[in-house]
């Protein structure tokens, strides 16, 4: 049996229709490994299925046989000492055999597709190149020279073929709904995993290998779009900051294929057909973070101003650890180029709006547990920075003008 | 070594040490070091089931913050290797110790001061790890600690010292106890003790010894790598240098995967022993029972990469160890099998021991179905490091192992104590724990299937879990009351709980025919066996309708070891001392490396154990 | 049905099930268990064998650095310790038949041995560290002074042992009933040769 990577048009609409059915159906359980939406996360389903059915039966025989045991044969007044049997031959070989048949109907398909799945991604397939990092993500589209951090856009339809590695310790690299997980191990021997999304949506990913302190706030989302979305995130990606670059320094980051941008700023944000990107009041409540703030963080500015946010900038710490195109070139911390456009921050932690932004500058750590970005704010203890509020704000206001 | 060179000491001495507690520090008595074993892993394993219990609590709603991520991540370490290696493991070795000696005839383990050494040992290996929590520096890299994230690049404070130097204390403790049950089990047996007569927990409790004398070398080397790289600078686990990833990995799961083999037989050995007791037949099938141990011990270092199914090995590898993963749940089911066919066609009397012993085999077998889910590589790439996997081995050690040592407490009271346990009390344990246990387990392997990774610390309320660990937490709380009732009832059943005679149960092996506790020698004369079932007739029990406790207590005293001319070990504290040298030379070591501190502990340890191994174990005579 | 008799004198409290003595038992599964260490030592070391990223290497020129090993200066060592083991056999021969002479000078001449055999490695692991090579340089140094160094410290407490054997001999004799506890050591002693025979052979001879 092939798995076939282009499946013909009408199949892909009728896969996505029922798949869109049992999404509502299973609507409770948004992150359920049962019911995934790619090739290989179907195939792994199969197995599941049959281990789930044959785990079934086996329960059913055995704990029914106990119950059967404990009622027939329970003490009852009268009873003589029973037969002192001490085993029987036929009965041991047969219930020998049977469990190691029901193994073998097991380990056929497993092992077929272990081979399947892990034979190597078609010439065509779309490159991606994960780092783990504590406790971010990290995505390459080295085809298209896109860099970005945390959230993962995929065509459906068409192959992608991960090449996984860690800048640090292990993580493991899951999306539940689209496929098993693959750990992040080594920082330069790849691993490779790849599927084929099936259907357009957001998916929410997670790190599920220990991987330190804030091993559980080190998430990611996916946005399986149409091809031909993809294709407008792309290219948005590959421009510069939507942000004028005041008078910076050309960097050697400044690799863009577009020239620095010169739209203005945006005063409203940018619609989904010029950046290609998932329209927020569309995300399913679900991938929605609701982590709490911490009650000892705050700021206490209403307004920035993106102006002199990009000056700050600039002329902060900031330009150390994180890359904006023309901009800064620090390869630390994400890659904050369109950060603007994306849904969530801090590793998909907390949602991208410009109150959690202004926290999330003044004091990272305590946001999210040690955190490798220090805190920005002034006179905060193991600060970087010597920000006010009000320029928080306004650096705030800058960020999110970067879509 | 029983060259002499020092005077033994006197006999006026001697008799100074046997009573108080001086004698429990002195003791070289199996069955006193069983008793210390058995209630410092219980007392363990109350401060696990605490750990736990904080963290089914900060899980109980989404996003709890009762501890911070540091404190959970601290909790959720502690949680694994406690229980692992303070609770289950000594709980065995307290059957290990009372039980072995007295199940093959023998006066006791062949290394009396070797014994008492593992148990102190053991006690100040427990301690030291559990003293960080005393500065809030709790190992936290998870109970097996991955490198590099236990490297000190990733985790430079005293947490993860802690965790390297106590493995390496508790390590002795295990291997020294191996050598010397082997031994025991090997040249101690009675005449006629043939070893297809032994009963099946001594086998089990043999075949452990194996997997532990072989398995701990390899733990060891891993952990002497992690202490040499965080101490003294060395680079096996540095990827900076070269250093594969996933060294720390192989070698720890060569290990582990023995080690939940290690975790589970002792426990299948007593419900062997309890089954047949309470269906009133034999074990079925005893020698496939035997041979299945020895086959599971075997292959159970040959799937040890089925933990590693994610990192990438390729799908030869991930082949190879798929197919020996479904290999040794054969040999496992089998056990459930002879179980079952054990007690068909008995006549089944529902103690609470026997409630634990069913126990085992009702969710031992859920345990082993998900167990075998996992052994398909492509499905546990969605099942490992979920709450999937969590159910699974919370279903083979809690409702396997763990259910298996309550039922050997529960057989072996009235022979450690003379008194059995209160029934009633031990029914509510029992049912309190299987509802308990089920509630917090179960809705685990739901929570994995639906995405919910492991070791995180909160998460959303709109991710679906919530449901699933409200009902884990309250199924926890169930459990920990459970608990409390078992601890009463033992400290009730101490004091005050029927007195017993030998064979209270009307039990077939031959540790039923000494008193109730036993003398310090166990048998006036060493038995001849000439069955495997020395106080069953051929027909059977003698008597089936008798309520229990069967038989009465002994109205006169045993004769004294003098009367019977029985040499007897000298007490000593040698053992105790070794112990605290040896802690000390760590202690130096963790404590910012002061080599004199360390260079004493040493020293210390050398004159202790010379004069230890000078001096004769039992008088002259 | 097992027939429990009466008290009896103490004949039976020698009886053990195989005839060997517990120390022989238990110095067989310890020799056991120490396969498995050195083993996973071993194989630590061959995994990383030619991957450090820095640092002198065994056999080979590499990073404008000599090879660090000295194969005939270790074979001159390799040789004292086979030798060692021969004399721990004439030593455990003499103490069975009772020749409290030579039962002397042998266990006197298998601690001696052993001793240069420590003295050997002592001057190779200084020479080492001064050519460059610690423990902490990189991957072949920490795999080569851990497994050298844990079997160093094992021929150590061997050698601690023939001391204390040594001692009790001059202090009271060695007779034929020491003989299975001089047994037992020389099974340790030899047990520690054949390692370094392994470890000599895959670190130092096979390139």
């Amino acid at each position: 049996m092939t798995v076939s990577h282009h499946p013909r048009r009408p199949l892909r609409i009728a896969v996505t229709l029922v798949l869109a059915l049992a999404l509502v159906a299973c609507s409770g359980y948004p992150n359920t490994t049962i019911g995934a939406h790619s090739d290989v996360g179907r195939e792994i389903d199969s197995l599941t299925y049959l281990l789930l059915i044959l785990g079934g039966i086996v329960f059913v025989f055995v704990e029914g046989l106990l119950v059967y045991i404990l009622i027939k044969f329970r003490e009852r007044p009268g009873d003589t000492t029973p037969a002192q049997t001490h085993g029987n031959t036929t009965l041991e070989v047969t219930w020998t055999m049977l469990p190691a048949v029901i193994l073998a109907i097991i380990a056929v398909p497993s092992v077929r597709t272990i081979f399947r799945t892990q034979a190597k991604a078609v010439p065509n397939a779309l490159q991606v190149d994960v780092v783990g990092h504590q406790w971010w993500w990290e995505f390459r589209y080295p085809q298209y020279k896109v860099i970005t951090a945390n959230e993962l856009y995929l065509p459906v339809g068409r192959t992608v073929n991960f090449s996984l590695r860690t800048d640090d310790v292990i993580h493991s690299f899951w999306i539940p709904q689209m496929s098993g997980k693959r750990d992040v191990v080594h920082k330069d021997r790849p691993n490779y995993m790849w599927f084929t999304p099936e259907s357009s949506f957001v998916w929410n990913g997670a790190c599920a290998e220990y991987c330190g302190a804030s091993h559980s706030n080190m998430r990611f989302k996916v946005f399986t779009v149409p091809p031909a979305q993809f294709a407008t995130w792309i290219k948005h990606q590959q421009q510069g900051p939507v942000f004028p670059a005041a008078a910076a320094a050309a960097t050697a980051a400044d690799t863009s294929k577009g020239a620095a941008a010169t739209a203005a700023v945006a005063a409203a944000a940018p619609a989904d057909t010029a950046t290609g990107t998932w329209p927020r009041d569309k995300l399913p409540s679900w991938t929605i973070p609701e982590t709490p703030v911490p009650a000892n963080v705050t700021v206490a500015a209403t307004s920035g101003d993106a102006t002199r946010g990009a000056q700050l900038f600039k002329t902060g710490a900031c330009i150390g650890c994180h890359t904006i195109q023309g901009v800064s070139p620090g390869i630390i911390g994400p890659n904050l180029t369109h950060v603007g456009s994306r849904t969530t921050i801090a590793g998909a932690l907390y949602p991208n709006d410009i109150e959690h932004l202004r926290l999330w500058i003044k004091d990272a750590r305590a946001m999210k547990p040690g955190s490798i970005m220090p805190p920005m704010g002034k006179g905060l203890p193991e600060t970087m920075g010597t920000f006010t509020d009000q320029q928080i704000a306004d650096l705030a206001a800058y960020i999110s003008s970067l879509k | 070594m029983a060259t002499t060179v020092a005077a033994p000491p006197s006999r006026a001495a001697t008799l100074k040490y046997e009573k108080g507690i001086w004698s429990w520090l002195t003791t070289t008595d199996h069955k006193k070091i069983g008793q210390l074993y058995l209630y410092t892993a219980l007392a363990w394993f109350l401060v696990g089931g605490i750990e736990a219990l904080i963290i089914r609590t900060q899980l109980y709603g989404p996003n709890g913050r009762l501890v911070s991520a540091d404190t959970y991540n601290q909790l959720f370490t502690m949680h694994g290797t406690t229980m692992i290696f303070m609770a289950i493991m000594p709980l065995s070795a307290a059957f290990f110790n009372f039980l072995i000696p007295l199940q093959i005839g023998a006066r006791d383990v062949a290394f009396p001061r070797l014994n008492a050494f593992s148990y102190w040992i053991f006690l100040c290996g427990s301690l030291f790890i559990n003293a960080s929590w005393l500065i809030h520096k709790a190992p936290d890299g998870g109970w097996f600690s991955y490198a590099p994230l236990s490297t000190r690049t990733f985790n430079p404070g005293l947490n993860m010292d802690f965790w390297v130097i106590g493995i390496q204390i508790l390590g002795v403790s295990t291997l020294a106890a191996g050598f010397n049950f082997i031994t025991t089990i090997i040249n101690m047996r009675a005449p006629g003790m043939h070893f297809m007569r032994m009963p099946v927990f001594t086998w089990a409790a043999f075949v452990t010894q194996f997997q532990i004398i072989l398995a701990f070398p390899i733990l060891t080397v891993a952990v002497v790598f992690l202490l040499f790289d965080r101490f003294f600078g060395t680079q096996f686990y540095e990827p900076a240098a070269g250093a594969d990833p996933l060294l720390w990995q192989h070698l720890f799961w060569l290990f582990g995967h023995p080690e939940v083999y290690i975790l589970i037989l002792p426990a299948f050995g007593l419900v062997s022993e309890v089954l047949p007791t309470f269906s009133r037949k034999p074990l079925f099938g005893y020698p496939v029972m035997v041979y299945s141990l020895i086959l599971i011990a075997f292959l159970g270092f040959g799937v040890w990469a089925h933990h590693m199914f994610a990192v990438g090995m390729g799908p030869i590898a991930d082949s190879v160890f798929s197919v020996t993963t479904m290999l040794i749940a054969i040999p496992t089911g089998v056990k459930i099998f002879n179980w079952l066919g054990t007690m068909w066609g008995g006549s089944l009397r529902f103690t609470t021991a026997m409630l634990f012993a069913i126990g085992l085999v009702c969710l031992f077998t859920i345990g082993g179905i998900s167990g075998v889910m996992h052994a398909s590589p492509p499905a546990d790439l969605q099942q490992t490091d979920s709450y999937f996997v969590v159910a699974h081995f919370h279903y083979v050690l809690f409702g396997g192992s763990m259910m298996g040592l309550f039922a050997g407490v529960y057989y072996y009271f009235p022979k450690v104590t003379g008194r059995i346990m209160n029934e009633t009390l031990g029914k509510w344990h029992f049912w309190l724990m299987f509802i308990g246990m089920n509630l917090t387990f179960f809705p685990m392997h739901f929570a994995g299937l639906d995405g919910m990774p492991r070791r995180i610390w909160s998460y959303d309320a709109n991710q679906g879990w919530t449901n699933d660990n409200h009902v884990s937490t309250i199924g926890a709380y169930i459990l920990f009351v459970g608990m409390l009732i078992f601890v009463y009832n033992m400290w009730r059943s101490r004091r005050s709980g029927t007195r017993v005679g030998n064979n209270p149960w009307d039990a077939p092996t031959v540790e039923w025919s000494t008193p109730s506790p036993p003398p310090p020698y166990n048998y006036a004369k060493i038995p001849q066996i000439t069955s495997r079932y020395p106080m069953w007739t051929r027909e059977g029990p003698h008597s089936i309708s008798a309520a229990y406790p069967v038989g009465a207590p002994a109205e006169a005293p045993e004769p004294t070891a003098e009367e019977l001319h029985i040499p007897m070990p000298t007490p000593t504290l040698k053992p105790l001392l070794a112990s605290l040298a040896l802690t000390l030379a760590f202690i130096g070591l963790i404590w910012h490396k002061q080599v004199p501190i360390i260079i004493l502990g040493l020293a210390l340890f050398a004159v202790v154990l010379l004069s230890w191994v000078l001096t004769p174990l039992e008088p002259e005579h | 049905m097992a027939t429990i008799a009466l008290p009896d004198s103490h004949a039976d409290h020698h009886y053990t099930a195989t005839g060997q003595t517990h120390t022989k038992i238990a110095i067989w599964a310890f020799i056991g268990s120490e396969c498995f260490f050195f083993a996973s030592l071993i194989s630590t070391y061959l995994i990383y064998k030619g991957r450090s990223v820095s640092g002198p290497c065994p056999h080979t020129v590499c990073r404008g650095l000599h090879p660090i090993l000295n194969i005939p200066v270790t074979s001159a060592s390799t040789f004292v310790l086979l030798m060692s083991s021969l004399s721990m056999v004439l030593a455990h021969s003499a103490v069975v038949r009772g020749d409290r002479k030579y039962s002397r000078i042998w266990l006197a001449t298998t601690a001696l041995l052993g001793t240069t055999f420590l003295g050997f490695q002592a001057y190779e692991f200084t020479s080492f560290v001064h050519e460059g090579l610690k423990i902490t340089t990189n991957l072949f140094g920490s795999t080569f002074f851990t497994l050298t160094g844990f079997h160093g410290a094992h021929v150590t407490a061997g050698v601690l042992w023939l001391v204390t054997m040594l001692f009790v001999d001059m202090k009271r004799g060695l007779g034929p009933r020491d003989a299975i506890n001089v047994d037992v050591m020389a099974l340790y002693w030899h047990f520690v040769d054949v390692i370094w025979v392994a470890i000599f052979t895959l670190v130092y001879l096979i390139q």
